[in-house]
């Protein structure tokens, strides 16, 4: 009960970015880059195993924007120059050319390279299809519709390979799914073209925009487990669950990845504390509200370790 | 027909004006750029998009908006009683604004666009029209906790905008437009947000515009048509249903229609464009028709933002031209 695990990306150390610049500047072969991201794929999973986190993530040291990720290695894609995100952040947003295919597997080896390092389970990292159509331009496909079914058939495609693998946990994140409600429903029937009869368990990570719109279908989404943020609304949105018996497995954010502060063990356990008056210590996992790329090494391993700290406690008092 | 933009252009062009502006906007934030070296940069792009503009051959202007971060910071951070906070998404985009928090009554100092739009307009012999969020719009954009009601709020900011629209008018603006895309989303409380216009666009000596874009109008086109503007800016891109309903409604304003898709790359055709302009045609006097993309060019790259804008100018053109062939 009350596993741990993390959302999906860590930081990366600051040779890894540096030698991502000079592999974008040509100073340095994809081969030089391959071993510096393994050896940082190696020193996150030595890290999560000392702090004692029981479902593992490889960090996504060889991948920056999580959906341009996949578009560079499906077919039918072609990235685009530079647009504004907000503020002063601009990335390249893929563009759908033709028809959407996975000449190989993406992410499969990654993940046997790092289940390799561990006895601990190694989750598989995926983006889900509508977040891929909805952070892509699309000039082939006749509509938002027919883009997302088909991208799904291709992360279906790779979710099999991952679960044949090994995969004991996929996880399908889907962000975007909270941009346009009307679209929900799109969302769910191609999130389930992806899980289908999948054995192992399937997580979804999503960030809320307008909960009141989502939250009332979140228990059709077609996965074990939904993984939310909690921390950064100060915890405000297990309201939305009480009373209710949630059917499916939570994944309870516990620590702001936006801030550059730590909570402490105390903010954990009273964070469990209120979340088990509202769900059953099985039913949770607990990891921090997102991916942990946006803070520092150190930030990262400090939030970490106090999510497994505060869980420990918890347990030992359930336990008592 | 008159040809114009919604607002916004791309702030970088890898292939035209350069990306310095990323650059240069890090080292401003760690001082290592003087705000004067800054301002340097925005009108040294400014300058380009206006150009460009003219190049393609678009009758009305806009300074592109290159130093709005987003439609509501530029305004909220030269008020008193905001204070600028965490991204929020930007409607049903992949993209974020900063949430202004209003802590009290808001106090506008004095003019805050004007020098701006001097510098835009002396860049150019085309007219170029004055952008401002609209009052509705910048209220519910807002994190409310000094009013903590929607009325008083954004009958404030209708006094506030209607202040800097009266200077933007000053300093020689022939066109402000106040952006409403808030209208086109949710339990849109029409009749105040026309009752703000109504103070927003009073006595300001230029043309006025209320622009809707991104949501879906369906029901409030009728109501829209009463807004105290004179021109209304309709999106028949992201509502497939809104060229069916515009048909349907008395058109008695000026009418703007957004009818390229600045979100997508995919370019329309000389023809898709055709047909649009014709069908609007027949509802409202072609001279008292603007036609420019359904909202900001910012969300493409610029190549794709510049094609889009060429492509418009020559399909008004086209339907121009077989217009006086057949009188």
């Amino acid at each position: 009960m009350l596993l741990t695990t993390s959302v999906g990306s860590l930081p990366k150390p600051d040779y890894l970015t540096a030698a991502r610049a000079q592999a974008r500047r040509g100073e340095l072969s994809a081969k030089g880059l391959r071993a510096l991201e393994e050896q940082a794929t190696r020193e996150w999973i030595k890290l999560q195993e000392e702090l004692g986190i029981d479902i593992i993530v490889d960090g996504e040291q060889y991948r920056g924007d999580m959906v341009a990720y996949f578009a560079e290695y499906l077919g039918g894609f072609k990235t685009s120059e530079l647009v504004r995100s907000y503020g002063n952040r601009y990335y390249r947003k893929p563009i759908i050319l033709g028809k959407v295919t996975r000449p190989k597997p993406i992410t499969v080896d990654w993940w046997k390279f790092a289940q390799r390092l561990t006895k601990q389970p190694v989750k598989g990292m995926l983006t889900g299809p509508y977040t891929i159509m909805d952070w892509s331009f699309n000039e082939y496909y006749p509509s938002r519709r027919a883009a997302t079914l088909a991208i799904a058939q291709v992360v279906r495609e790779e979710a099999k390979d991952l679960e044949r693998a090994g995969a004991q946990y996929i996880q399908v994140d889907e962000p975007a799914i909270s941009t346009r409600p009307e679209e929900m429903d799109l969302a769910i029937e191609a999130l389930g073209i992806v899980t289908k009869g999948l054995k192992a368990q399937t997580i979804t990570h999503i960030c809320y925009g307008d909960f009141k719109t989502i939250g009332p279908k979140l228990h059709r989404l077609p996965v074990d487990q939904i993984d939310l943020e909690f921390a950064n609304r100060n915890f405000e949105l297990l309201d939305f669950f009480k009373g209710k018996r949630f059917p499916k497995q939570i994944g309870l954010g516990v620590v702001d990845v936006h801030s550059h502060r730590t909570e402490s063990r105390e903010e954990v356990v009273n964070a469990l504390k209120k979340a088990l008056k509202v769900f059953k210590p099985e039913q949770i996992f607990v990891d921090p509200d997102c991916g942990l790329k946006t803070r520092t090494p150190k930030e990262a391993i400090e939030k970490l370790r106090v999510v497994v700290e505060g869980t420990r406690l918890m347990r030992e008092t359930l336990l008592n | 027909m008159i040809t114009t933009t919604v607002g916004n252009y791309p702030k970088v062009a890898e292939g035209a004006y350069s990306t310095k502006l990323i650059g240069a906007v890090s080292k401003w934030q760690r001082k290592e750029l003087s705000d004067d070296g800054l301002e340097g940069i925005f009108q040294e792009l400014t300058r380009a998009v206006l150009k460009e503009q003219e190049a393609a051959g678009l009758d009305l202007l806009t300074d592109g908006q290159i130093r709005w971060e987003d439609l509501v910071t530029p305004i909220a951070r030269r008020l008193e009683g905001f204070e600028i906070n965490g991204l929020t998404r930007w409607f049903n985009n992949n993209v974020y604004y900063r949430r202004p928090i209003l802590h009290r009554e808001p106090v506008r100092r004095g003019p805050i666009l004007a020098d701006d739009y001097r510098f835009a307009a002396g860049c150019t012999k085309k007219p170029v029209k004055a952008i401002l969020p609209g009052p509705y719009t910048f209220a519910l954009l807002c994190e409310d906790r000094h009013y903590k009601a929607l009325r008083p709020l954004v009958m404030k900011l209708a006094e506030i905008l209607n202040a800097e629209a009266r200077a933007l008018a000053a300093v020689g603006a022939p066109f402000v437009q106040f952006d409403e895309p808030a209208i086109g989303f949710g339990k849109t409380d029409l009749k105040l947000a026309l009752e703000a216009l109504k103070v927003a666009a009073a006595g300001v000596k230029a043309k006025t515009a209320v622009y809707t874009y991104f949501g879906s109008l369906n029901g409030s086109l009728t109501a829209l048509m009463k807004a105290p503007v004179d021109v209304i800016g309709v999106d028949v891109v992201s509502d497939s249903k809104a060229l069916s309903a515009l048909a349907k409604v008395k058109v008695t304003k000026e009418l703007a229609i957004g009818c390229l898709d600045a979100r997508n790359t995919k370019l329309e055709s000389v023809k898709e464009l055709q047909a649009i302009l014709r069908a609007v045609s027949r509802r409202v006097d072609p001279k008292r028709l603007y036609v420019n993309p359904n909202c900001g060019l910012e969300f493409l790259p610029h190549t794709q933002a510049r094609a889009k804008l060429r492509r418009l100018v020559e399909a008004v053109r086209s339907v121009a031209k077989t217009k006086t062939r057949s009188r």
